[in-house]
């Protein structure tokens, strides 16, 4: 996230110049702790109370959030689509990260986009397991706790699905979006392959000109039991 | 949870480059899932990843492979990084072989993955996740050469500050271009950073930085 620390020098030991890490800036992820970087051991990590703790949870990978039981910021989505179905033929999985790549966000802001598609009446449904869904103080508007506010993440994630006739619109919402955060997010879109013809969301995302990457996250379909995704599936 | 998927890269960059998870499903087959993943992690060791991980233990450049093994408990999610596709064939056809019965998902080129995929016999991919790129205030990104090297860790452990120091050490003569990446590999907990890519990409950003002064 950049530098979050600055030089001060000492009040009371003429010379003698120190480090100070930008609390506010500051996520806890524990990063500069793991990598034992202090030359003389200063650094140390209170275990800072609620509302604080949050940017443990979704900062810091080692943390599982009792929620999700995951460890990490989001929660299992389509990776274990081949044995739970989660994400089912004519459905679009869109997770919205805020602070990804390597800015960081404040819950402020991951407010405004999830109000945005919340509001936007496409039928997007949450990922009730995912933590910053756990955070909403209404799940129906997308509000957030008001203690939560001015707390800070690495990234957050708002994760959950809708039909995929309306992904168009749910992508002109984040757009809009994009305009009033103070932060940047990473956007990604998942589906279930048909076992042929095309994958459903490249034709729309080409139709309205919309990027999309050449590397993909793949479920290779080899977790048992498998879900019956089709009724004439064997 | 989506730290594998938004590396950023040119295909020529990107196509050895694979990241392999092996992940429970909670509430389907989590309860007893510590042998399968352990199956699943020792199938992967044998066709010679570049780095193996799990987030709450680590990675094989920051301890061993036998306690990555040995703390692998129910619902742990292990990951492998592969510097090529011939691995990735051979591995899917050993994971077909010997179904550990865990999801198994693979971060890549989507077309060499699908191609993997048919070499090994498996078919068509089942899921896929596409990354829509980043939206919002980019102009606070970090050059996109410095991208390329943080976002293979997906949860940000490696900062862009630490690859430019990393850069500064390798110039003022203090460490090697290896040592400096391994330094990278060590903060990517879970082992997404591909060192062989990861090295590549540190040599092609030695000439591209400045360094004002060399002490």
């Amino acid at each position: 996230m950049g530098r979050i620390h600055t030089f001060k020098q000492h009040d009371k030991i003429p010379g003698r110049v120190f480090i100070e890490i930008d609390q506010d800036a500051c996520t806890d992820c524990g990063m500069c702790l793991r990598a034992n970087i202090c030359p003389v051991n200063a650094l140390h990590q209170p275990e800072d109370p609620w509302p604080r703790e949050v940017r443990r949870i979704l900062s810091n990978p080692f943390i599982e959030f009792a929620g999700s039981q995951v460890p990490g910021r989001g929660t299992e989505e389509m990776k274990t689509n081949d044995v739970k179905g989660t994400f089912l033929p004519g459905e679009v999985g869109i997770g919205i990260e805020l602070g990804r790549p390597g800015v960081g966000a404040y819950f402020r802001d991951v407010e405004v986009v999830a109000m945005a598609l919340m509001g936007a009446n496409i039928g997007y449904q949450l990922a009730m397991e995912n933590p910053v869904t756990h955070f909403m103080s209404d799940k129906t508007t997308g509000k957030l706790r008001d203690d939560v506010l001015n707390e800070k993440a690495t990234s957050a994630i708002i994760e959950g699905k809708c039909k995929i006739e309306k992904l168009p619109e749910a992508l002109a919402v984040l757009k809009g979006a994009a305009k009033k955060v103070n932060t940047v997010f990473s956007v990604e879109v998942i589906t279930k392959v048909p076992p042929e013809g095309e994958i459903p969301i490249k034709p729309i995302l080409e139709r309205l000109g919309f990027w999309y990457s050449i590397n993909s996250k793949n479920n290779m379909g080899l977790g048992l039991p498998a879900f019956k995704f089709y009724s004439d599936e064997k | 949870m989506t730290h594998s998927l938004h590396r950023r890269g040119d295909f020529e960059s990107l196509k050895d480059d694979f990241v392999v998870l092996g992940c429970p499903a909670t509430g389907v087959n989590k309860k007893g899932s510590a042998p399968k993943t352990q199956k699943f992690l020792s199938i992967c060791y044998k066709h010679g990843p570049i780095n193996l991980g799990d987030m709450k233990t680590g990675n094989i450049y920051n301890t061993t492979m036998d306690d990555i093994l040995s703390r692998v408990t129910d619902g742990t999610i292990v990951q492998c990084t592969f510097d090529n596709r011939e691995k990735i064939v051979s591995l899917l056809k050993d994971l077909k072989e010997n179904r550990p019965g865990i999801s198994v998902i693979i971060s890549g080129v989507t077309d060499l993955v699908q191609q993997c995929m048919e070499e090994a016999g498996l078919g068509r991919i089942h899921s896929l996740e596409y990354s829509l790129g980043t939206w919002g205030k980019t102009e606070r990104l970090s050059d996109f050469q410095i991208l390329e090297t943080v976002t293979m860790c997906g949860h940000a452990m490696i900062s862009a500050d630490l690859v430019r120091k990393m850069v500064r050490d390798v110039k003022r003569g203090r460490k090697t271009v290896e040592d400096a990446c391994l330094e990278l590999a060590k903060c990517c907990t879970c082992g997404n950073y591909n060192l062989t890519r990861g090295m590549k990409l540190f040599k092609e950003l030695l000439s591209k930085y400045m360094v004002h002064s060399l002490y």
